[in-house]
């Protein structure tokens, strides 16, 4: 079974070939933060007036951190204990990912604040601003629940196992950063930010991935061990929500202050809430909230892009594109 | 209603309306109508109300030149009378929010706009104009969103410096240091008034090439396009958009297979080109090569410099003349090159296929040898004869097919009948005698572009919303009817231009290297297709033998992304992309949704939200959804549904009567070599002179936010296997 102690490093046959496939997608998706123009960024940042530049600096250091929180559990907890070949592979990937991201976040942190101190005041973030400690604080507890664990021998132990997977996927990178995405977004629907704004897409696109592989696994080891997901596991689940959730708020409360073309705590509030609910209904767990999406631009992030050349650059292509030439296939 | 509206409410107003354009498209038009009343206001607050006052102020504030504010002031009331506010009821929001955010011109300090959408207008056509009749014959084509100029004359018309010109090509550099620095410098001029640049770089050396003056090696052409990439992007068009250039190579060239590598985003950065587009110019020696599995040669062109001069039968001459002597740095098999072409288009959409031979057999500028094509433009549509100092020029504008439907469009017996010919034939008589006007109105920013469109005067007038002909007369995109009614359209534009142009010779005179075309040897562009056949063509050719012709070429399909955002219609010759999309532009990220198969659904009660989330869930497909009907899922397929060879047989059917070319992009959601080797070999041999962007899809994707689970009970967790609704 998959969680089961010990190094498989079987490939053939293949127990999870989803696994295999989810890794060879993300490769065919790569992209380098090279890519990315965040010029345009710095003249939107000198027009914004001292509460948006509040907002952008708080965001920009809770990102500089965020991945590489996510990127530690990765190795200190999920590699140790997802014991499948395959799996393994899709983790290493999702781990470059992280460093990719973690990349594309200190090079916007470098352009967007170009004094030394404000960079150095923004890594200090998670100590010294209580916003953005108590989030990472958030994740530090779930890491620690599991880290005494050297293999997962008794079913307490799987179930803590799951929880810190799911923390990982459906508060962090399913909660925090979907927050933080949305920010993102509604200063793209200004017309503000494009670069960040582009950079986010292709990170969002990877976040999407890393999360449904996680929930890949959670339904994989209850399908192997269906009595595993019992209902005290699922109200600790909802009550893990429930902190994530008001985390997030207290974050949104430093960040946003009173209602401003669009954007408030409470519409924040609805979106977490509605956010949280899709979560929990991915678990198959009822939904708590019953909150509507409040941003109606969080609707473009749901449809195909279609970029003018001219402007964008168009991050629909793919890598490894495979075969021989052929002159009578269909087209 | 509207104007007890306060500023801070009602932009919320128009963000609400404008985010819930799904939902109901005429929110669009409602968020259009608000933003109006924005934009009025705005300019009011700069003491703008007529048409005259705003030119005055935009004088003043030292945007016009001082011609343009003299023909206005002496006809103010006869211009303030042709102004019709009420046009602006044709807008869509995302169309309007465009030529707010980038088109009005504003003041310098203040940023505040300094005209309405209806002066905007106006304004470029009093540009382009000599009498108030002239300038309300243009004004009232753009009001009506009929037919609209490229984006640089709605830029620049009226300005001090009005560079009117979409596109450069340049020539190579010749082989030496000055010669490459001193292109830079001409890229960059073109760039700053906001033309896009093709450039060829076939002249230069390759790689280890011997430089005789240190006796040292070359490093080829990559450091160079480095170089090029840097200053493309260090110009900034006008504070606008990002310049944007693509470089041609041939493929004998001894770097092409680092060339292919430009735009890859992996290995070593200083090889590589982040905002340069690549194309391939190719000759059909190598896809007869490609073809017959045989060896390619590749070239230093310092040992064989004829060969970017020559096409045709001289250049397969030379060329395997050059082969038999061994002067070649290398071989490879031509199929491995060709499938490292197809890598590079289906990795980074880039690397387009455009054939050398096709775009010279069929030049009017070609007749003589010493006048060679040898390169496109950034958009492949253009096609010109470029030398070291003649730098090719094009001025554009396109018409929107979709407002020369005759009205009820639907339920006319042909397909034919629904357009309205007349009319379309005077929109292009129009649309040519004033893009050959741009010609003499336009700034050149360097000499070489002067002397080559002053010498050719070619322009590039094309069509944008096909797909909406199309959609409103029910034909599925390829349909029988469909591709006839593409192929009229194309000959009705290009006799009523060619007539057009041959009118304005016999006022004005031919275009000063007539003598050197082929129409002066009676030669018209579908002659070489066999396509001019109709009696008109006879009859148009004894005319041109009588009179000449003003424009060396005429017809062109570019892009028309921004202009075509602005006219509400669909791109160019494109099919849809999706039923619902987002696009991206600098001014931001905006829904939008096919109307027509909006209005469908909803007259079938099916616009519902399942409906509406399960098109999200599908990409903007309808294909999967039982509800649909089948004659509207055949008629609302996506460009990604849609054969490509039908694309290509449309656009070859079309090309006798295209004397430039067209930007034909292709659409492949998974590309393999395989499918696209195929697919650009038949498009080769289809005859088309070019192809543009290659068109896929990510591998993987964002998780959607805003759309519920298909169906709660599809999500089994006790049969994951199935699952699909969550992944």
């Amino acid at each position: 079974m998959l969680l089961d102690p010990g190094m498989d490093l079987t490939l053939r046959p293949m127990r999870y070939p989803d696994f295999y496939e989810r890794y060879r997608a993300a490769i065919r998706n790569t992209w380098t933060v090279e890519e990315v123009d965040l010029n345009s960024d710095l003249a939107d940042l000198a027009k914004m007036t001292d509460r948006e530049r509040h907002l952008i600096n708080r965001l920009v250091a809770f990102f500089a951190t965020g991945d590489s929180i996510v990127a530690n559990n990765l190795v200190l907890n999920l590699y140790r204990h997802v014991n499948a070949p395959e799996a393994r592979l899709y983790l290493s990937r999702q781990l470059y990912e992280e460093a990719v991201h973690v990349q594309f976040y200190l090079t916007l942190l470098d352009t967007y604040l170009p004094d030394h101190d404000e960079r150095v005041k923004a890594f200090a973030a998670v100590e010294h601003i209580p916003s953005i400690r108590d989030k990472a604080e958030f994740c530090f507890k779930w890491i620690d629940s599991i880290g005494g664990l050297d293999r997962l021998e008794t079913r307490e132990d799987r179930k803590s196992f799951l929880l810190n997977l799911i923390c990982f996927a459906a508060c962090i990178e399913g909660l925090f950063f979907y927050g933080a995405f949305a920010y993102v977004y509604w200063f793209r629907s200004r017309g503000l930010l494009g670069g960040l704004a582009t950079g986010t897409n292709w990170v969002f696109r990877d976040e999407s991935m890393h999360m449904e592989f996680a929930f890949s696994v959670v339904d994989t080891v209850r399908a192997e061990e269906p009595d595993l997901f019992d209902d005290e596991l699922g109200e600790r689940v909802a009550e893990m929500m429930r902190e994530a959730v008001e985390a997030e708020l207290a974050f949104a409360r430093d960040l946003c202050g009173d209602e401003r073309d669009g954007m408030s705590v409470a519409r924040m509030r609805e979106y977490l809430e509605y956010v949280a609910d899709q979560r929990l209904a991915r678990l198959g767990l009822p939904g708590r909230y019953g909150s509507a999406n409040p941003f109606a631009f969080m609707e473009l992030q749901d449809v195909q892009e279609l970029a003018n050349f001219f402007e964008r650059r168009v991050s629909a292509y793919q890598v490894a594109v495979e075969g021989e030439v052929a002159f009578d296939e269909s087209f | 209603m509207t104007n007890v509206m306060t500023p801070v409410h009602r932009r919320q107003a128009i963000e609400e309306a404008a985010a819930r354009v799904i939902t109901e498209p005429e929110n669009s038009r409602v968020a259009a109508r608000l933003l109006a009343d924005e934009i009025a206001e705005e300019a009011a607050s700069q003491g703008v109300g007529e048409f005259s006052e705003s030119i005055a102020a935009s004088h003043a504030a030292g945007l016009i030149q001082d011609a343009l504010a003299a023909f206005v002031a002496a006809r103010a009331a006869e211009l303030d009378a042709l102004v019709a506010d009420a046009a602006d009821d044709r807008f869509e929001y995302f169309g309007l929010r465009t030529v707010y955010d980038r088109y009005l011109l504003r003041h310098p300090v203040t940023r505040k706009v300094l005209e309405r959408p209806q002066h905007f207008f106006l304004r470029v056509a009093c540009g382009l104009a000599e009498t108030v009749a002239e300038a309300a014959e243009l004004y009232g084509l753009m009001s009506t969103l009929s037919y609209l100029p490229s984006s640089p004359t709605l830029f620049n018309s009226g300005a001090r410096r009005p560079q009117l010109s979409s596109c450069f090509l340049l020539d190579s550099p010749r082989d030496e240091l000055e010669s490459i620095y001193e292109r830079y410098a001409q890229v960059a001029r073109l760039s700053k008034y906001a033309g896009g640049i093709g450039i060829g770089w076939s002249r230069v050396r390759s790689r280890g090439s011997l430089i005789r003056g240190t006796n040292g090696h070359s490093n080829g052409v990559i450091p160079w396009l480095r170089t090029l990439d840097s200053s493309v992007a260090a110009v900034n068009q006008g504070g606008r958009r990002k310049g944007a250039a693509c470089v041609y190579l041939e493929p004998w060239h001894a770097d092409v297979e680092e060339f292919l590598e430009l735009r890859d985003n992996t290995g070593e950065d200083a090889r590589r080109t982040h905002n340069l587009n690549l194309a391939n110019w190719i000759p059909d020696e190598f896809m007869r090569r490609v073809e017959a599995d045989g060896p390619w040669s590749l070239f230093d062109p310092k040992e064989v410099p004829e060969l970017v001069d020559l096409w045709g039968d001289a250049f397969d001459a030379a060329y395997r003349a050059a082969e038999n002597e061994g002067r070649y740095i290398r071989q490879i098999p031509a199929r491995s090159l060709y499938r490292r072409m197809m890598r590079t288009l289906a990795q980074t959409g880039n690397g387009w296929m455009t054939f050398k031979d096709a775009a010279n057999r069929t030049s009017n500028q070609t007749a003589r040898p010493e006048n060679v094509i040898h390169l496109s433009n950034l958009c492949t549509e253009i096609l010109e004869v470029t030398s070291d100092s003649q730098t090719a020029v094009c001025n554009l504008g396109s018409i929107n097919l979709a407002a020369h439907l005759r009205t009820p469009a639907a339920g006319v017996r042909a397909p034919a009948d629904a357009i309205d010919w007349p009319g379309l034939r005077g929109t292009v008589r129009t649309a040519v005698r004033f893009l050959d006007r741009t010609i003499d109105k336009g700034f050149y920013p360097t000499p070489e572009a002067e002397a080559a469109n002053t010498r050719w005067r070619p322009v590039g007038l094309g069509v944008m919303g096909l797909a909406d002909v199309f959609f409103t007369l029910r034909l599925p995109f390829d349909s029988p009817a469909a591709g006839e009614l593409s192929t009229r359209i194309a000959e009705e534009i290009a006799l009523a231009a060619y007539q057009a142009s041959a009118e304005l010779a016999a006022e004005l005179g031919a275009h000063p290297a007539y003598a050197a075309t082929r129409a002066a040897a009676g030669v018209l562009h579908p002659d070489h297709y066999d396509a001019a056949r109709s009696p008109e063509w006879t009859a148009l050719r004894e005319r041109v033998a009588a009179t000449g012709l003003r424009n060396s070429l005429m017809i062109a399909i570019a892009p028309t992304a921004t202009i075509a955002s602005i006219a509400g219609c669909y791109e160019c010759i494109e099919p849809q992309v999706s039923n619902i999309f987002k696009r991206e532009t600098l001014s931001g990220e905006f829904l939008q949704v096919n109307r027509y198969l909006v209005s469908d659904l909803q007259a079938r009660g099916l616009w519902t939200q399942a409906i509406r989330d399960a098109i999200k869930r599908a990409d903007g497909s309808i294909q999967d959804i039982p509800q649909i009907p089948a004659e509207l899922k055949e008629l609302y397929r996506t460009a990604w549904e849609l054969p490509q060879k039908a694309l290509i047989d449309m656009a070859a059917a079309r090309q006798p009567y295209i004397d430039q070319s067209q930007s034909l992009n292709l659409f492949m959601a998974t590309p393999t070599i395989g499918k696209l080797s195929s697919m650009y070999a038949y498009a080769w041999k289809a005859g088309l002179k070019t192809t543009y962007y290659l068109r896929s899809r990510p591998a993987t994707r964002i998780a959607q936010t805003t759309v519920a689970p298909a169906d709660a009970i599809a999500c089994s967790l006790e049969n994951p296997e199935i699952c699909e609704a969550c992944q």
